[in-house]
């Protein structure tokens, strides 16, 4: 028990480190950097723009109203914002199998999944969501009653959806370790997600089936903001949480699969 | 003619190295799918038949959603954004030293680009028409389909030096892409690939309309579907036509002074 305390704290430390060197990268050009949040601040602005701009000229989306669209909106943004916090390095992890580096990193005395996940989180993404955060709290108060009970359901369905995130970019790494061609498979990843921006409800069938349950989009995006507004049924958060715990099973044990089958071709 | 050959034979080398990383191609055109997927979805649900919204009904709308997508494949798939790694890498300088023409290089590897991307973008359109049978207006007025293969032109042009001008950016500063990343960002937005740009307040539609993005996806598309009367056909052609040859003469501009910078660094 003491060893797993202090290997967890260990680990932290690491993720520290890891942290202020990448923010002291990021911030080598400041130029760029105000660039990026600036970037990012803005495609914000304008889908949040965009979508008041559907409601001056309609009164519903899917059966959803403005208040109800903008949650949904902002806990898409905040799900959205979070993973590519946290695990950036997936983002340059295919250029380190590619330019041999993740052979420096199996030899490290620590976990070469905590190093290609955790190895550089992203600072501008953690402005943008303390600006969400923001946001969130001030729909929280025009939104008028919100049970307790509610709450709690979508802070752990927003954990269980970063879950299945943390299960899709271990995946993406494992295919970096068992294929060097795909470039593009961590953007696909966010483009799948990003058909959660809007309420699932939104596609037809099958298509919503798929988004759903085989590529769990609607779970991760519309069924916290759903939860809080008490749209959503106890099997289906009972189903949410099983697809999520058995995704990252999956995904550690291909994770396992792809070390054992890693050439080091490049090196 | 020899020289047309040559550059003939660029365009083909990059049709035949993108042939030659085909599952990343995929993934990238999968992506393309799913953005539009998305934006196709929703307009669909905001409008169902008989409805109209903002003066669209629901054929004129989705026949626009999938237009521009069709477009977009044309006009804004390119390959300049590797000149400004030329220039910050230091490998201009074997263009520089070569019997050829930069620019037409570059726009002749955006045409072999550009020949794939639609080849491809044909296909996914079918499957989708085939899937979901929606309305697609087909043009058969001979001046809106002059005038649309005009402002078609104009759109690809000024696309091309749009994104020299971003590339150029390389010999002044390292800080290549954040300010391709905004581009992006006000591209997405301001070019009418999400929504047609009459929707918006008219005060903004006109501001919008003096900017040069709405000629890249937005009047093109308008005008294959002859909703502008004549004049202002004509007025919306000028205007895209005034941005291509300002942006030609600015790209020219800033090459020689970037030229008169270039110092070879990292060859």
């Amino acid at each position: 028990m003491v060893q797993r305390e202090n290997s967890f704290r260990k680990y932290i430390i690491i993720w520290w480190r890891f942290t202020l060197e990448a923010t002291q990268i990021a911030f080598a050009s400041r130029f760029g950097a105000i660039i990026f949040i600036i970037g990012k601040l803005l495609r914000f602005v304008f889908l949040f723009f965009f979508v008041l701009l559907l409601f001056s000229k309609t009164s519903s989306i899917a059966g959803y109203s403005l208040k109800q669209m903008i949650f949904i909106f902002l806990t898409f943004n905040i799900i959205d914002t979070i993973p590519q916090f946290l695990w950036r390095d997936v983002y340059r992890f295919r250029g380190q199998i590619v330019n041999g580096y993740f052979d420096h990193t199996l030899l490290k005395p620590m976990s070469p999944l905590f190093k290609s996940l955790f190895g550089g989180s992203d600072i501008f993404d953690l402005f943008i969501l303390i600006l969400l955060c923001i946001a969130l709290y001030f729909g929280f108060q025009y939104a008028g009653t919100i049970y307790i009970q509610n709450i709690i359901l979508y802070i752990l369905l927003i954990i269980n959806a970063c879950l299945i995130s943390l299960a899709f970019h271990i995946f993406v790494l494992c295919l970096g370790i068992l294929t060097t061609e795909v470039d593009n498979a961590i953007m696909l990843y966010r483009d799948l997600t990003q058909m959660g921006k809007f309420p699932i409800d939104i596609y037809k069938q099958p298509l919503r089936g798929i988004l759903t349950f085989v590529i769990p989009v609607g779970i991760m995006m519309t069924f916290p903001a759903k939860a809080l507004m008490g749209l959503v049924s106890i099997q289906g958060v009972i189903i949410s949480f099983l697809i999520g715990g058995v995704l990252v099973l999956i995904s550690l044990r291909i994770w396992r699969y792809s070390l054992k089958h890693y050439t080091s071709a490049s090196s | 003619m020899s020289n047309l050959k040559s550059y003939y034979l660029v365009g083909r080398n990059t049709w035949d190295e993108t042939v030659s990383y085909r599952l990343n191609f995929m993934v990238w055109r999968l992506r393309v799918v799913l953005q539009l997927l998305t934006t196709y979805f929703l307009w669909f649900t905001i409008l169902p038949s008989g409805k109209y919204f903002a003066g669209y009904n629901q054929s004129m709308m989705l026949t626009y959603i999938l237009g521009t997508a069709i477009l977009s494949a044309f006009i804004l798939s390119t390959r300049t954004s590797s000149v400004a790694e030329d220039i910050t890498q230091g490998t201009l300088s074997n263009y520089l030293i070569r019997p050829l023409n930069y620019f037409w290089y570059y726009f002749s590897r955006d045409l072999g680009d550009k020949a794939m991307n639609i080849v491809f973008s044909i296909g996914e359109i079918s499957v989708i028409v085939l899937f979901f049978h929606p309305p697609f207006y087909i043009q058969t007025n001979i001046i809106y389909l002059v005038v649309f293969f005009i402002s078609l032109i104009f759109a690809i042009v000024l696309n091309f030096f749009f994104n020299m001008i971003l590339s150029f950016i390389g010999f002044w500063s390292n800080e290549v892409w954040a300010p391709r990343f905004i581009f992006y960002i006000l591209l997405t937005f301001f070019a009418g690939g999400l929504f047609p740009l009459d929707i918006l307040p008219r005060p903004l539609f006109i501001f919008f309309q003096l900017l040069p993005f709405p000629y890249l996806l937005y009047t093109p598309m308008k005008l294959y579907l002859g909703t502008l009367n004549i004049n202002q056909s004509f007025l919306s052609l000028l205007i895209g036509g005034l941005w291509t040859i300002g942006t030609w003469i600015i790209a020219k501009h800033i090459w020689r002074k970037g030229l008169k910078l270039y110092g070879a660094e990292g060859k």
